[in-house]
């Protein structure tokens, strides 16, 4: 996987933001809302300045009980050569159900037979694109009563069989952890970390005693915590933050970048840093 | 894989979406209040982004946005298949409600504007 750094994820809102930043080490954009014919300037001069910018899709669904749609896929793979980008991140999950869009993500049942029908589903969205990919675990809210593998396990035996990339989101790892008692350091010594590509952190809210994963607020101390778990195992080749509303002035996402660099070096290992 | 593995996860995330975003009862052996939070947040998310896309609407509906839009979406039987035709029916909701004036939503082509180079 490619050095990457410390990066944040490039919003339309944010795109002056994201130019001046000091140390953008790469970009992330939602697939979904950019037209790979006819990119945003600002996507075109981070490009030009040679700034990676990954493409994240959010509603292909490699969870869903049907085969990933050919022309979701064709405008992944798009986006992907038009950015000349050197992955294309999506999600463990499945976003529609009964012919009728979620409009998020949604955790799949863990059971042995979905894996079958993940796995296949992730073949064929690797064979459809030009660079390789990688899935995210996502934060949740609800478990599936027949669920047979925890979320890390589950991942973990997609990406043995896949040779999928892992881009691991400690702020969902920490989300399913206060919702569902899921351990996140457990997640962290279970998935296959040798194929991280990259890391999210972002901020939520706690509302009622749940956690919700919004990305429109600081990070909080406990994720910084498990990002410096995580890089305590490995190297991340990328740390990027996710702040998505409620954005806040320029000064304020750099310091959050600040404050992911110290979580990195607490743990002797300064993202970025690598010898390649 | 086989097809009926593929029809059996077929049928219970179909059960699973329709009572988070259709009001269906919940699926059994699922934690019912779960659901209903995955169902509040859902709304949130879809409402947060009608909102960025449909400025103009979100400034229309004012502080009543959030039970505006949770009556547009209890008006129908299931959420439009994109955000942009959700935001585009959620404008005319308003508008036929005499909430949002007619013409065209000019902040929005502004703000984007820059994007469409």
């Amino acid at each position: 996987m490619p050095d990457l750094g410390v990066g944040i994820g490039w919003r339309p809102e944010l795109d002056l933001t994201v130019e001046r930043l000091a140390g953008v080490g790469f970009v992330e954009v939602v697939a979904e809302n950019i037209d790979p014919g006819g990119l945003p300037e600002s996507l075109r001069l981070l490009r030009a300045r040679g700034v990676p910018v990954i493409p994240h899709g959010v509603s292909l669904g490699v969870g869903g009980a049907e085969r990933p749609d050919p022309d979701r896929l064709a405008r992944l793979a798009a986006c992907a050569l038009a950015l000349d980008a050197p992955l294309v991140s999506e999600h463990l999950a499945f976003v529609r159900g009964g012919g009728v869009e979620a409009g998020h993500l949604l955790p799949v049942p863990r059971t042995r037979e979905s894996l079958e029908i993940v796995v296949e589903n992730v073949r064929l969205a690797q064979e459809a694109l030009p660079v390789p990919l990688a899935l995210e675990n996502v934060a949740a809210i609800f478990g599936w009563p027949d669920d047979e593998l925890t979320e890390a396990r589950f991942l973990a035996e997609v990406v043995e069989r896949t040779g999928v990339g892992l881009l691991v989101d400690v702020a969902n790892l920490y989300t399913n952890q206060v919702n569902l008692g899921l351990s996140a350091v457990d997640a962290l010594d279970t998935l296959p970390l040798a194929h991280l590509a990259y890391v999210h952190v972002a901020g939520g809210h706690e509302h009622h005693g749940i956690w919700h994963d919004t990305h429109a607020a600081a990070v909080p101390p406990p994720v910084l915590d498990l990002l410096a778990e995580l890089c305590a195992r490995t190297t991340p080749p990328g740390v990027l933050l996710e702040w998505d509303d409620d954005y806040p002035s320029d000064a304020v996402l750099a310091g959050e970048l600040a404050r992911i660099r110290a979580a990195t070096v607490r743990a002797g290992q300064p993202v970025g840093g690598r010898d390649e | 894989m086989s097809e009926q593995a593929r029809a059996r996860l077929a049928q219970a995330q179909g059960r699973v979406v329709a009572s988070l975003v259709a009001g269906a009862d919940p699926p059994e052996g699922f934690d019912a209040g779960r659901l209903r939070v995955q169902a509040a947040a859902l709304m949130a998310k879809r409402r947060g982004v009608v909102a960025r896309l449909r400025p103009d609407a979100a400034r229309a509906a004012g502080p009543a946005l959030a039970a505006e839009f949770a009556a547009y979406a209890a008006a129908r039987a299931v959420p439009p298949p994109g955000y942009r035709a959700d935001a585009d029916d959620f404008a005319a909701w308003l508008r036929a409600r005499g909430l949002l004036p007619d013409g065209k939503p000019r902040l929005w082509s502004r703000l984007f504007r820059r994007d469409r180079g």
